[in-house]
């Protein structure tokens, strides 16, 4: 029965990232960075690595974007947004597991916003062959301080309704 | 928010902050311009600036798309292309070296590169 209630709340989990991917790709930015997004889908990974643990926060990190995928039929995007979510959910990984005494979920979200930045370049730039594009890194670094802060403030308010939702059912 | 947090906050706005001063500095050195196409990793077209090639529309049509650039004076821009989200036309015209329109759908890149390749070397030996 454990298990059951497990599965439904990571199913819930990844559909409410696909929703969340879906809304954020709707919503239209003023600053033209190619691939900047608000990262709304993140709360969900960040949710899910306080309440279950890492294994399956990369479980729904990479489910989501294969979903996501399948959802809008944008194939060519999979390499960039599975190489980010992948090392984002790393990076979030290890800083909450070893340094969340010092950093706090936004701290943990900034970290994991630079680095989904930085696995999408990687791949951009290994399939476009040209590491020129990684001059675009400091920008999207400094916008990600600003998505980061917003997705951090977000999953802890979440996750901590989440746990008070957990523990009564 | 701990105080880490906030550390964590300033170091990453300054670290990206230089790193935007050195990529401006890098785009802003002189020499001969031109335009380099490149799609998939291959430059496909070499096109330099001129009188006579201001207002010209190259048509670059690949298996991978459909992109119209235009050439202005020392300065061009992506006026068409097939990909579903337009931002290489939405990001207008680009004029200094090193400045570059990205197509990731279509994965083209437009290129500003000057003759002058010293810089472009060193970049390949710190790789």
């Amino acid at each position: 029965m454990k298990r059951l209630k497990k599965l439904i709340f990571l199913s819930l989990l990844v559909s409410l990232g696909l929703a969340l991917s879906i809304i954020e790709s709707m919503i239209p930015i003023p600053i033209l960075l190619p691939g900047m997004k608000l990262g709304l889908a993140n709360i969900v990974c960040l949710i899910s690595l306080v309440l279950f643990g890492y294994k399956e926060a990369f479980v729904i990190a990479i489910l989501r974007s294969i979903v996501f995928a399948l959802a809008t039929g944008s194939f060519s995007g999979l390499a960039y947004s599975l190489s980010g979510a992948i090392l984002s959910t790393l990076a979030m990984t290890i800083v909450f597991r070893y340094y969340s005494r010092y950093f706090s979920l936004i701290g943990v979200s900034i970290f994991g916003a630079i680095f989904h930045n930085a696995g999408q370049l990687l791949a951009a730039s290994l399939i476009m062959e040209n590491l020129k594009i990684f001059s675009y890194f400091p920008f999207m670094t400094l916008l990600s301080l600003f998505t980061g802060y917003f997705v951090g403030l977000g999953s802890r308010l979440t996750s901590k309704n989440m746990k008070k939702i957990m523990r009564e059912t | 928010m701990t105080k880490w947090d906030k550390i964590l906050i300033i170091l990453v706005l300054l670290l990206s902050l230089i790193g935007i001063y050195f990529v401006k500095n890098y785009s802003t050195t002189t020499g001969e311009k031109y335009v380099s196409v490149q799609v998939d990793g291959k430059e496909i077209k070499k096109v330099s600036f001129g009188a006579n090639m201001v207002g010209k529309t190259i048509d670059i049509e690949t298996e991978f798309g459909y992109n119209k650039i235009e050439i202005g004076e020392e300065r061009v821009r992506v006026i068409e292309a097939d990909c579903p989200d337009k931002l290489d036309v939405k990001q207008g015209w680009i004029s200094s070296q090193g400045e570059i329109i990205v197509c990731l759908p279509n994965r083209m890149i437009v290129e500003i590169k000057s003759d002058k390749n010293s810089i472009d070397e060193i970049d390949h030996i710190s790789y």
